[in-house]
């Protein structure tokens, strides 16, 4: 099972949110793998930033939604590679889940998911804050925030 | 009399993010040798661009550098990225 999620390009894009559910259901369906000790589950749910529209009358309005957009062939070039040097990094890794969404993500929804179980902690608490940070420094994903008055601006990863 | 005619190479130029919506399209078309002359031609035909930050990503993968273009690359110039 290593050796197969090592070179195949996996499809990490989903459209809209990511359910709560879905959740579940990945990891109830990690139950058989009983050379699995732990779990480690990273959530990036959007968040209704203040962000200033004027800034002469110090106007602050909540993100009311995000829109992701991505250059898809490239993010997932990147997704592999990155997947790849993650089982390189952690090799008692058992697996890793990866899920973004496209499309429209309203603040308190879900938008991003990283998921790693390993037979002990280290490697999956380890793994999973190293494929979030990488995913969030080189995939070519783009994000629209929606305002309240329905006009937007770009988001930028800091 | 000699008539030397010089070729630029065409080639087409994804846009994303905010660079699309500035110049109002996601694909435009452009003629250059390097990565860096075509940075130059898309800010200079589409003023729209100028003060965006942007990088330019060459057959998927990001160039900083000064690299020479055959017109047969996938060239994409993305603006900064908001993923995770």
């Amino acid at each position: 099972m290593n050796q197969e999620k090592k070179h195949r390009v996996k499809d990490i894009f989903v459209e809209g949110p990511i359910h709560p559910d879905f959740i579940a259901t990945s990891i109830a369906k990690h139950t058989t793998r009983t050379d699995i000790g732990a779990h480690e589950i990273f959530l990036g749910q959007v968040r209704a930033d203040h962000v200033v529209t004027s800034s002469a009358a110090e106007v602050r309005q909540p993100v009311t939604a995000i829109e992701y957009t991505a250059y898809r062939d490239m993010a997932l070039e990147r997704m592999t590679a990155i997947r790849e040097e993650a089982f390189a990094q952690w090799p008692g890794m058992t697996c890793l889940h990866v899920h973004h969404s496209l499309g429209t993500v309203k603040a308190g929804e879900l938008c991003f998911m990283v998921f790693a179980s390993a037979p002990h902690r280290a490697a999956a608490r380890e793994a999973v804050a190293w494929v979030v940070d990488r995913i969030k420094a080189e995939l070519p994903i783009f994000g629209r925030e929606v305002l309240s008055d329905s006009t937007h601006l770009w988001k930028t990863n800091s | 009399m000699t008539l030397r005619v010089i070729y630029l190479r065409a080639m087409v130029v994804q846009l994303y993010g905010m660079l699309a919506e500035a110049v109002g399209t996601a694909r435009v078309e452009l003629e250059a040798h390097s990565t860096h002359q075509l940075r130059q031609e898309l800010v200079g035909r589409y003023p729209a661009l100028d003060g965006l930050s942007f990088s330019l990503a060459v057959d998927r993968v990001l160039v900083h550098h000064d690299m020479p273009l055959t017109g047969k690359e996938e060239i994409a110039a993305l603006p900064p990225f908001a993923g995770g």
